[in-house]
């Protein structure tokens, strides 16, 4: 229920500079991701949203009011930790309750706050116990009831679902998208994995080494990447990115040739994504390094002048290793990089 | 069978007459001192031992008529007990500062609290003498609680520091974004959290202080003071020596709940002997 | 209060009213929406880990710190109860040449490097034997009983055993040991011998209980992983777990130790320094220059020189080993 501006935020440990002069803008009710690999700046950028670090430069304002020097108990923010962090000595209940008695919510509104939020995780049968007797996925859900029960202008989740398991992860990403629908809060999620990052937000932040790389919707993100940062982080498999040089409306790599726009020279990276390859064709000559089915779709590994180029094959293809294979691209779907590895070459 | 092989040692025949031979040397004196405290006197101070002695209650007797055996109890529990909450109040907030606060000097100041255990009584036995009885506090319970309260605040301290340290950051950062203060989060969440560190300590604590002897022995001149631990160097009578019937009766008074409070923290045990530095 | 709206609007149609308050709070200077109290200043943020800390290091610095400095002050007079006449350094010379001091600093080293060595040994092989054995929590608290007495009654029992009662020389005697009954107090090694002895059977149990701590600690795989690769208990022991141990060694060692150095109890009940000063330690030669004698200006020559050692031996030793102990 509120918009949260990062205006030239820079935030630095010591000579260690984590943040780099950042800007971001999250609109009122979205559903921010931001992405990255460990350390590119992901969670020290929530927790200066949270109050948690203070900037070392630059603003941060939330709904508009300028929070540099608001402590992180005064900004009306509730955080889901990776760790899930409950209080191990309280009650799941009394978990709930803690910021509703620290926000001096009047007493007699406690009961029916904290069930309700239980209701809305489905921990209503839970409350009485400690963390310590719930499973991870109950714990991750009573950190959430605990974010929601104060109704905060901003959620910020820290990596929430890394400590759960494939399946549960799958369900729990679903129920608080739902959740934050529901609830028209603005929230920032932080996350490493590509899959939640894709499925949950409305827009997604990719940062690497302490710089936005790429801000768009995901949709935006996968299709037109702004750098090869973005091009190699996001797809899984990544887009294959093969170093060559482009001539004459030309790009040649050792056993790679491809037509590019005319407009480029030099050294450029050619970005392909491996479902965008097939077998058969004459952009790439190879040898198979590797086949894995895995039933609905085959991940063939092709070995060209010592680099391993990824594709999505038939689900039926099989090919001996060592054997010699042709690769055509969709020459509808390249992507060129220059020497800086941001894009190039695009109308 | 193959449990107890899967262990250290490879010859259990070895193994196990090493441990009960220890075993032995560790009970057979105990039980030993135990007969005495039901022995009469004249069966102990004899040229030759007497292995198989006439039971008798004399120390018992002696303990309740001629010594106010239950005045020392009581001197050591109030001075053990007043040393031990003086040592939490000071403690936990000097710890919860190390373990969670960056500041200047951090460093410096946790280990001149470590050093201070390092410090034999006797090096300041002479000053706090002089201090004590400058300030008219010779001769109380009061005293030895300040003292015992000295001696173990480093410990306690530092025991409860390690057990800080052990408590996720994300515990506080979440306390932080749900709106409690510096002084909640330590009373909510980091003391719920590290409370068995904290029973650590105080057991410790305690332990040392029941045991404290040489303060002891210089602040309490007169009975009115004297602890267990004192006392039990003053049971002499004249011609008759040391009364060991009646020091081991008190022994063992002393040791039934210094055993109790030690099967409680055993699994802390360790880490509290160490200040911490040892875990598990 | 504002909670329980937000949640019942965020039910349904109370879209409206929400955006009007949110346009309201907009509006609104930003302390009013966020700040429930006002910021704490910075200076006061940086003072406050310092007065947590505060009221415990002024308590230590008045039971420390107020000591060492009436100490060294004293130690410049010649003190007969309560005439202080100045004697400048010459507590300090005298002390030098005082055979008793060196002879009590020669005992402190002897007895307690003899006795923390035993102590050692004996707690590492105890724990070697036991951390795997199927009734190790048993031997735990069998092992651990003598260090809950108290040290007086523990000084009394070994007292009355050697001394009083000559219950070992008896033992001795019947064993075929001693011809005839032993006088442990006649002797510089045999009364020296009582103390260590009553010092092992206390404490071993502090170092017992650190070692198997931390060998049971370990990592069981890596020992089963040793054992499929033919190694034995012994040279798992020796080639895996006393390497892996040593910081926790390191630490354990220094406090007894620390606390060795410290012995007075067993002294005044034991021995009394007998014979002629074999067994007086630093504490108790302290505690006889400053409480039998009434040297107390001499007395606090001796503490500063303590506690000069004590400093020394604190930089060092003891910071390093608890560095390493973290690590």
């Amino acid at each position: 229920m509120a918009s949260i501006l990062l205006k030239n935020v820079v935030k630095s440990f010591g000579s260690f500079v984590g943040v780099q002069d950042m800007n971001l803008d999250v609109v009122d009710e979205e559903f921010l991701v931001l992405l990255g690999p460990s350390g590119c700046g992901k969670t020290t950028t929530m927790r200066m949203i949270a109050g948690l670090e203070h900037p070392t430069e630059g603003e941060i304002r939330i709904g508009g009011a300028l929070m540099n020097d608001i402590d992180a108990r005064d900004r009306d923010v509730a955080m889901v930790f990776q760790g899930y962090a409950l209080y191990p000595n309280m009650s799941i209940y009394e978990n709930i309750r803690f910021p509703l008695r620290m926000r001096q919510v009047p007493k007699a509104k406690h009961d029916d706050l904290i069930r309700r939020a239980a209701e809305m995780v489905e921990l209503g049968p839970f409350l009485d116990r400690k963390p310590g007797a719930l499973s991870g996925g109950q714990r991750q859900r009573a950190a959430l009831a605990r974010a929601i029960v104060r109704q905060p202008q901003v959620f910020l989740m820290d990596e929430p679902l890394s400590n759960l398991d494939a399946k549960l992860r799958a369900s729990m990403r679903v129920q608080i998208k739902h959740m934050q629908r529901e609830l028209k809060v603005t929230t920032v999620y932080v996350t490493h994995d590509q899959i939640e990052a894709m499925t949950l937000a409305d827009r997604i932040v990719i940062m690497n080494k302490g710089v936005i790389q790429q801000i768009g919707t995901p949709d935006d993100i996968y299709s037109n990447p702004a750098n090869t940062f973005v091009a190699g982080f996001i797809g899984s498999p990544p887009m294959n990115l093969i170093a060559g040089t482009a001539q004459n409306g030309t790009f040649s790599a050792a056993g790679v040739k491809v037509p590019c726009p005319a407009s480029l020279s030099g050294n450029i990276t050619l970005g392909i994504r491996p479902e965008d390859c097939q077998v058969g064709g004459d952009n790439l000559q190879g040898q198979v390094y590797g086949v894995e089915p895995t039933g609905d779709i085959t991940y063939l590994t092709v070995r060209t002048a010592n680099k391993n180029i990824e594709i999505k094959a038939g689900r039926e293809f099989r090919a001996p290793i060592d054997s010699a294979i042709a690769v055509g691209f969709d020459t509808t779907r390249l992507y060129f990089f220059g020497e800086d590895g941001n894009r190039v070459g695009v109308k | 069978m193959a449990s107890i092989r899967k262990s250290g040692g490879d010859n259990l025949l070895v193994r196990y007459i090493i441990l009960v031979s220890w075993t032995l040397v560790c009970v057979v004196p105990i039980l030993w001192f135990l007969t005495i405290g039901f022995r009469p006197r004249t069966e102990i101070i004899v040229p030759e031992p007497i292995y198989w002695p006439t039971w008798s209650l004399d120390a018992w007797r002696l303990l309740v008529s001629d010594w106010p055996i239950a005045l020392y109890l009581r001197n050591s529990v109030v001075a053990v007990a007043g040393s031990v909450v003086i040592d939490l109040v000071l403690a936990i907030p000097a710890a919860f500062a190390l373990a969670r606060y960056e500041f200047k000097g951090r460093e410096d100041i946790g280990f001149y609290i470590l050093s201070t255990r390092m410090m034999a009584p006797a090096i300041v036995a002479v000053p706090i003498f002089f201090l004590f009885r400058n300030i008219g506090l010779l001769d109380s319970v009061w005293a030895l609680m300040l003292i015992y309260a000295a001696i173990n605040l480093s410990l306690v301290t530092w025991i409860i520091r390690s057990y800080m340290l052990d408590i996720p950051k994300e515990l506080e950062d979440a306390a932080r974004t749900d709106g409690a203060g510096d002084l909640t989060i330590l009373w909510e969440i980091m003391i719920p959290a590290c409370l068995p560190g904290i029973i650590t300590a105080a057991v410790i604590a305690a332990i040392f202080a029941i045991n404290e002897f040489l303060f002891t022995l210089l602040i309490a001149s007169t009975s009115k003071a004297y602890t267990m631990s004192v006392a039990l160097a003053n049971f002499t009578g004249g011609s008759d020596g040391v009364i060991y019937n009646a020091i081991a009766l008190v022994s063992f008074i002393a040791f039934a709940p210094i055993l109790i409070l030690v099967i409680l923290i055993q699994k802390h045990l360790s880490r509290g002997l160490t200040m911490g530095a040892v875990k598990g | 209060m504002l909670v329980a709206a937000r949640l019942c609007r965020s039910k349904s149609m109370a879209h409206l009213s929400q955006k009007l308050e949110k346009g309201a709070a907009k509006a609104a200077p930003a302390a009013a929406v966020y700040s429930v109290r006002r910021p704490r200043s910075a200076a006061a943020k940086k003072m406050f880990p310092y007065l947590l800390v505060g009221p415990a290091v002024l308590y230590l610095l008045a039971i420390t710190l107020y000591p060492g400095l009436f100490a060294m002050y004293q130690s410049l007079f010649v003190v007969k109860f309560v005439n202080w006449s100045w004697a400048g350094l010459g507590n300090y010379t005298r002390i030098v040449q005082d055979r008793e001091f060196w002879a009590a600093l020669g005992n402190t080293a002897i007895i307690g490097g003899l006795s923390l060595s035993l102590q050692t040994i004996i707690a590492m092989t105890v724990a070697f034997f036991c951390y795997r054995d199927p009734f190790v929590r048993g031997w735990r608290i069998i092992f651990l009983m003598p260090m809950l007495f108290m040290p007086s009654a523990v000084a009394f029992i070994w007292k009355l055993a050697f001394n009083d009662g000559r219950v070992i020389s008896d033992l001795l005697m019947s064993l075929g040991l001693a011809s005839n009954n032993v006088d442990w107090l006649s002797s510089v090694w045999l009364a020296r011998l009582t103390l260590i002895v009553a010092d092992v059977w206390q404490w071993t149990p502090f170092l017992f209980i650190i070692f198997v701590g931390a060998l049971q600690g370990q990592d069981e795989e890596i020992e089963e992983a040793a054992r499929l690769d033919g190694a034995s208990w012994s040279s798992i022991f020796w080639n895996i777990s006393l390497p892996m141990m040593r910081p926790i060694i390191v630490v354990a060692v220094t406090l007894r130790g620390i606390d060795i150095t410290t012995m007075f109890t067993n002294v005044y009940i034991m021995t009394q320094g007998t014979p002629g000063g074999a067994t007086e330690t630093m504490s108790y030669f302290i505690y006889r220059q400053g409480f039998r004698m009434f040297n107390f200006g001499y007395a606090s020559a001796a503490s500063v020189l303590m506690l000069l050692i004590t400093i020394v031996v604190a930089q060092t030793i003891v910071k390093r080993a608890f560095k390493s102990g973290k690590s």
